[in-house]
């Protein structure tokens, strides 16, 4: 990432154990950017469109998006598509991080505009080495400024 | 009450039989009757003929009589026709008053007598006449001035009358037998025809009612038929509803028995992680550098409590989870019990156990309903209209007194709607779905819970034959409106079968 604005990292992520796990092997690759946790959709969305919900808040952010579809109060396929229908942060990659397998679910999600869909592996040495390798995919990954 | 076919086969040929029955009284009966009136109309004809006979004897005897006296008066051998026409036609004449008397059974004495007093007769004609044809005329005139002629002639008219006037009795008697039998025969046939049409009544109307209650059958299985494919639809919709939801719960619990598991597993890792650190501080022992104690201190205070305490909080997470289910497929499992519940009352009971949270002086709650009544499992409503009242209260819109409204009212279908209406924080529209699904809950995250509540209320609801659902508004109120059949253990058995 070496635009001259730091990336931010927005993680939405129910689960504080995970939250921590993701965090700690996104480190060990090496990436320092600014990782901001959500535990409940409510507080993310409020972080990415502003009180008012127009999204004017993340105007010339440079923001990438770790998404969890399971969420305690909101489906995250419902972020998804509201960050991919707002103007300013439609170009924000999203990195759909989430247990489940179920085809239709990926079809759904790049349909609605995820650019990256993994499957949380259910052994730690999998679960360490999948966020290890998107550490050092974000290390390469270039992140557009939002409009 | 329904005609079976039995019945209406054994009712039709008894009333058939009745009519069969009351047809050969009748026939016996005029038969026997107009034998009777036969005989009678015979013993009539016998009498007429006996009073014609007798009256020709009399009529015969007078002649003879009247051609003796011309001849005797006029000595002249043509006035003596009348009489020898009478003798010729005597003989025949007696033969039939005798016949006819023996048909009409008249005492046979009398006929003898008057036999006797009519010979006597002639024999006294035939003497004077032989006499006066031997030219003693004035022998034969004083024969006849005797007067034994006379009294003869008496005792015929006499004995004559009396069979007339016994015959003319017995002929009043037979024609008035006649006349009573005609009358029995009339009433006879009148009252058998009564019955007959009586019969053919009964058996019209068992007919028309047997065939009445075949056209409704019939309408009825037709209007099964279309129903039945109603209930087809009904139940694949259903079932189709049940198969969505269980793949949604394996989903969800897979899912979130999976996240602790992750957790669980990665924080072993790392704490296997954080011993490296420590282990070559020791290891190092004298030599061990400043940094070297440094990352050992670290692992110690920061890394191995946090493994530890997330590793901890996940067990917990999945026990917690466990049980959720369990009670999920519990209340599955219960047994339901059908009783007659006062539906108002088990509202007011509801609101009752809850008013102290709900509202300072206790008017938060209000429940509007007429009288009604369910028959229902009582645990299952307490715990539907608890656990909504519950949420009603908990998720309150902090801007206003909280206001809840019950209303239950029955439908025509005979179901009984019960709407719970709150004037909280409300749900947003894609969340309604998702508020009912396990361990899932709307909005903002400012309340204790587990997301188990509406998942509980509406297995209890479709277990119970009914179905839950919801309209909202955000920032203005939630309204859950539930569906509950009259009597749940005709659920009971129509799912049973």
């Amino acid at each position: 990432m070496s635009n001259a604005k730091p990336v931010s990292i927005v993680m939405i992520e129910d689960d504080e154990g995970h939250a921590r796990l993701i965090e700690k092997n996104i480190r060990r690759a090496g990436v320092n950017n600014e990782i901001i946790p959500f535990q409940n959709g409510t507080d993310a969305l409020a972080f990415l469109f502003g009180a008012d919900g127009a999204g004017e808040a993340s105007s010339r952010r440079q923001l990438l998006i770790l998404l969890d579809l399971n969420l305690p109060d909101m489906a995250g396929v419902d972020i998804l598509e509201k960050v991919k229908a707002n103007q300013h942060t439609r170009r924000s990659p999203v990195i759909v991080l989430t247990t489940t397998d179920d085809s239709r679910e990926i079809q759904r999600c790049y349909d609605l505009g995820a650019n990256v869909y993994i499957t949380k592996p259910v052994d730690y040495e999998g679960f360490a080495n999948a966020i290890k390798q998107l550490g050092l995919f974000f290390s390469v990954m270039q992140v557009p400024e939002t409009e | 009450m329904p005609i079976s076919q039995a019945q209406f086969l054994r009712s039709n040929l008894i009333l058939l039989a009745g009519a069969g029955i009351a047809l050969l009284v009748i026939v016996i009966a005029a038969f026997w009757l107009t034998r009777a009136s036969e005989r009678q109309f015979d013993e009539v004809v016998a009498f007429r003929e006996t009073r014609s006979a007798t009256a020709d004897l009399l009529s015969l005897a007078q002649d003879a009589e009247t051609g003796q006296r011309g001849y005797l008066l006029s000595r002249d051998a043509a006035y003596l026709r009348p009489y020898t026409d009478a003798i010729a036609r005597f003989e025949p004449t007696l033969q039939r008053l005798k016949a006819s008397a023996g048909a009409a059974e008249l005492a046979q004495a009398e006929v003898s007598r008057l036999e006797g007093a009519l010979r006597g007769k002639l024999t006294e004609l035939a003497q004077t006449i032989a006499v006066a044809e031997r030219g003693a005329w004035d022998d034969a005139l004083a024969t006849v001035r005797q007067g034994s002629g006379r009294n003869l002639m008496d005792d015929v008219r006499v004995g004559l009358g009396s069979i007339i006037a016994q015959s003319e009795q017995r002929l009043q008697r037979a024609i008035a037998g006649q006349e009573t039998a005609s009358t029995r025969l009339r009433w006879t046939i009148t009252l058998g025809a009564l019955v007959i049409i009586l019969f053919a009544a009964a058996a019209f109307w068992t007919i028309v009612r047997y065939t009445r209650e075949i056209i409704a059958a019939r309408s009825e299985v037709t209007a099964l038929n279309i129903g039945l494919e109603q209930r087809v639809q009904q139940r694949t919709e259903a079932l189709t509803r049940a198969n969505e939801e269980i793949q949604r719960f394996a989903y969800i619990v897979t899912h979130d028995l999976r996240a602790p598991l992750v957790n669980i597993m990665g924080f072993t890792s790392e704490l296997e992680a954080t011993a490296a650190p420590i282990k070559a501080y020791f290891d190092a022992g004298e030599a061990a550098t400043p940094a070297a104690l440094e990352e050992a201190r670290i692992a110690v205070d920061a890394d191995l409590p946090e493994a530890i305490s997330f590793i901890r909080s996940s067990t917990r997470k999945m026990d917690g989870l466990i049980n959720a289910i369990l009670k999920i497929s519990r209340e599955g499992k219960r047994v339901l019990r059908a009783e007659a519940i006062d539906l108002p009352a088990a509202l007011q009971a509801a609101a009752a156990a809850v008013h102290h949270q709900a509202s300072e002086n206790g008017d938060g709650i209000t429940v509007e309903s007429p009288p009604l009544k369910i028959r229902s499992d009582r645990l299952s409503i307490e715990q539907i209209f608890g656990n909504l009242l519950d949420n009603a209260i908990k998720y309150r819109s902090p801007k206003r007194e909280l206001k809840v409204v019950m209303r239950a009212k029955r439908e025509k279908s005979g179901w009984v709607v019960i709407e719970v209406e709150d004037n909280g924080r409300g749900i947003a529209p894609t969340d309604h779905e998702r508020i009912f699904e396990l361990f899932r809950r709307s909005g903002a995250q400012d309340k204790p819970g587990e997301g188990i509540g509406l998942a509980h209320v509406r297995t209890i609801v479709r277990n119970l034959g009914g179905d839950i659902t919801v309209s909202s508004e955000l920032d203005a109120g939630t309204t859950f409106s539930i569906l509950l059949p009259p009597d749940l253990s005709a659920v009971q058995r129509s799912t049973a079968t």
